[in-house]
């Protein structure tokens, strides 16, 4: 006991009420584990829909079965089944369709997770992207305006496009939702 | 305020003042120039006789390429033994000036050359050695011309600032000037590099009879095997190539590209800081800009007076 | 390019509204005491999910939202060397002014060029739609500022080249 040096004991780790050992997890309602390889069934079967034509229900497939419970693979899954329907889906019909989706039951919840997508979709680095748009180390390009970038911008452009149909529709109370909504996609 | 003058302005000026005839004072003044070189302008003796005297971080070096004819060349009847503390100097008797106009000014301006003077006998060597070059040149084809021809001649070197040289190379069909520059800091170096990929451009795009420029940070070939070249791996210094073709160092044409040449690590300079001064007032500017949008966000306070019952006057805070 | 640009100011516009809903709270490590939330992280119950807007991988903004504080950072298009160095600079001449600014923060995020640290006590003197107009305009004017200090270079570059080879014609 004497070669423990008092003054260097972390005091509020080992204290239960302390803010650091708070449980997050307490905090959000109880998720249930998903196998990573149901999320990846689910994405055929949405995918199904989107070959068939059925662009809305592909997306309220994949908005309403959310894996939360899934670990990072499972989740990036998931993200990448979702981008893939939003970049199919023509921009004449992202309104109506939004409208829709809010108008039916469990609608704005529906709206919700779709935020957090968007959210997700523009945090995450785009790999295919990044050869043409890193920056030069030796020359410098006097002729090139500083346009925005081509390619993996395009995706970001149809997240934005989404981002803002979506505020209209469901209004800034979504944001707001995904900021604090503590199960996070 | 964009070019360079070739002559110092300060002695200039002082000449004419002093030909044109005023009472005669005494002065004693040290004028700078570009590159470290000092001017000391006096009367030592009497308040008639001037001594103007230079002094040249390199003269030796200077020497060494010639600089002593091509000075007795421009100044010979006033050339005095060099002042204490200088390295070389003219004497000027007020009271024997020559008597027409022309010539007096003539005086005046081969004076406030003195710096250019000093500095162009590597050059001047260079290009005679590119005549007679060019001349033994021609009796060959390129392909069966002798080592020694083809490669060209000496390269002289000119250390005229302490870490920077100009380094000067004749060969049969051009002269190769390399100016050797240090850039200390980041910004400075990719200010460089704009300005000097517009130089490198220029001849492409607008002036197709401007010599040819390139730059490199590491020593170019021509330098090979010259002693004292500083081995820097960091990329400070950089290697500026001006390649002078032949209608540029014909004879009626051979002054003036001196003069002009020398004024080059000073003229990029000069504009590098000018730019820098220009972009650092524009963003003060725009950073008070900001400033004022925000100040707009804040709601003026109004200061609200109110009266008790009693009808004493007090405001609210906040 | 200008496209993309509307809808993704829209998007920092809604973003940043939304998260700006800041309301007083002391802090519960240390009594008598009120520090922002969000660079102090003393309690991760406090610290809401943060929220990423991009244009693409060299342009977004990440907003860190929290109880009494958020903390945006922006990430500025930068092409080139000579960007990269117009862009540094002038970020530190305001990083140099912050006190002026009341709302930025003297260091930028990791990863970022600029932040800003705006707490209640900022939302409860200013209004708040002007600031997150401040915000949206400051993006735009940096963006406008560095392009145009760029074209001002190379022609003044090519301008001097010029000048100074003409006369060896």
């Amino acid at each position: 006991m004497a070669t423990i040096n008092y003054r260097t004991i972390d005091i509020d780790a080992l204290d239960p009420d302390s803010a650091a050992n708070f449980d997050l997890s307490s905090l959000a309602p109880d998720v249930v584990p998903v196998l990573t390889a149901d999320v990846q069934t689910l994405a055929g079967q949405v995918r199904q829909l989107l070959r068939g034509g059925d662009t809305e229900g592909a997306l309220r497939g994949a908005l309403e079965n959310v894996p939360y419970g899934a670990d990072q693979q499972g989740k990036e899954v998931h993200l990448a089944t979702v981008t893939e329907i939003l970049q199919s889906i023509r921009q004449s019909d992202m309104s109506p369709m939004l409208q829709r989706i809010y108008q039916s039951e469990g609608g704005s919840e529906l709206l919700d997770v779709l935020m957090k997508y968007l959210y997700k979709g523009m945090s995450s680095k785009q790999p295919s992207s990044s050869k043409n748009l890193s920056p030069q180390p030796t020359g410098f390009s006097q002729i090139q305006a500083r346009g925005g970038g081509e390619g993996g911008g395009q995706a970001m452009s149809v997240l934005l496009s989404w981002h803002e149909k979506l505020v209209e529709i469901a209004g800034p109370g979504s944001i707001v939702r995904v900021m604090t909504d503590r199960r996070t996609v | 305020m964009l070019l360079l003058d070739y002559q110092n302005v300060l002695i200039e000026s002082l000449l004419k003042d002093r030909f044109s005839g005023a009472t005669p004072t005494s002065i004693d003044q040290v004028v700078s120039d570009f590159d470290g070189v000092t001017f000391h302008i006096s009367t030592p003796e009497t308040k008639t006789k001037l001594l103007i005297s230079i002094s040249v971080r390199c003269f030796n070096e200077l020497v060494q390429y010639g600089a002593q004819q091509v000075l007795e060349r421009e100044y010979g009847p006033y050339i005095v033994s060099p002042e204490q503390g200088y390295d070389f100097s003219v004497a000027v008797d007020l009271e024997n000036l020559p008597a027409e106009e022309d010539a007096r000014n003539d005086l005046i301006r081969r004076i406030s050359l003195l710096k250019r003077n000093a500095m162009a006998a590597p050059f001047e060597q260079a290009f005679d050695e590119f005549a007679k070059l060019q001349e033994e040149a021609s009796k060959y084809t390129s392909e069966s011309a002798p080592q020694g021809v083809r490669e060209g001649g000496v390269v002289r070197a000119i250390h005229y600032r302490e870490e920077e040289a100009i380094y000067v190379k004749a060969n049969y069909d051009r002269v190769t000037v390399i100016f050797s520059t240090i850039f200390r800091e980041e910004t400075d170096r990719i200010f460089g590099k704009v300005f000097l990929q517009e130089f490198v451009d220029a001849r492409r795009r607008a002036i197709q009879n401007a010599p040819q420029v390139l730059f490199r940070n590491d020593p170019p070939l021509e330098l090979e095997g010259v002693p004292g070249l500083a081995q820097s791996g960091s990329g400070e210094i950089g290697y500026i190539t001006f390649v002078l073709f032949p209608r540029h160092i014909s004879m009626q044409r051979r002054e003036e590209v001196i003069s002009h040449i020398q004024t080059f690590r000073d003229y990029f300079h000069y504009h590098i800081k000018a730019s820098k001064a220009y972009i650092h007032s524009r963003m003060r500017r725009r950073t008070a800009d900001f400033l004022q949008v925000l100040r707009r966000a804040r709601p003026e306070n109004e200061e609200k007076e109110r009266k008790t019952a009693t009808g004493r006057t007090f405001r609210v805070q906040g | 390019m200008s496209q993309s640009l509307r809808p993704y100011l829209q998007c920092v516009r809604s973003t940043l509204t939304a998260a700006l809903s800041l309301s007083n709270f002391a802090s519960q490590a240390s009594e008598r005491h009120n520090v922002p939330e969000i660079e102090a992280a003393s309690s991760p119950e406090l610290l809401l999910n943060p929220l990423t807007v991009s244009r693409n991988e060299n342009e977004k903004v990440l907003v860190e939202p929290s109880v009494n504080s958020v903390r945006v950072s922006i990430r500025i298009k930068q092409a080139d060397e000579i960007e990269n160095i117009l862009v540094h600079k002038f970020t530190r001449f305001l990083t140099q002014r912050a006190e002026a600014f009341f709302v930025l923060r003297r260091k930028p995020v990791k990863g970022y060029d600029i932040s800003f640290l705006i707490t209640n006590f900022h939302t409860e003197q200013m209004l708040k739609h002007k600031l997150v107009d401040f915000i949206i305009q400051f993006m735009e004017e940096v963006d406008k500022e560095i392009s145009e200090m760029k074209l001002f270079l190379n022609a003044r570059a090519r301008f001097v080249a010029e000048s100074f080879l003409t006369p060896f014609d």
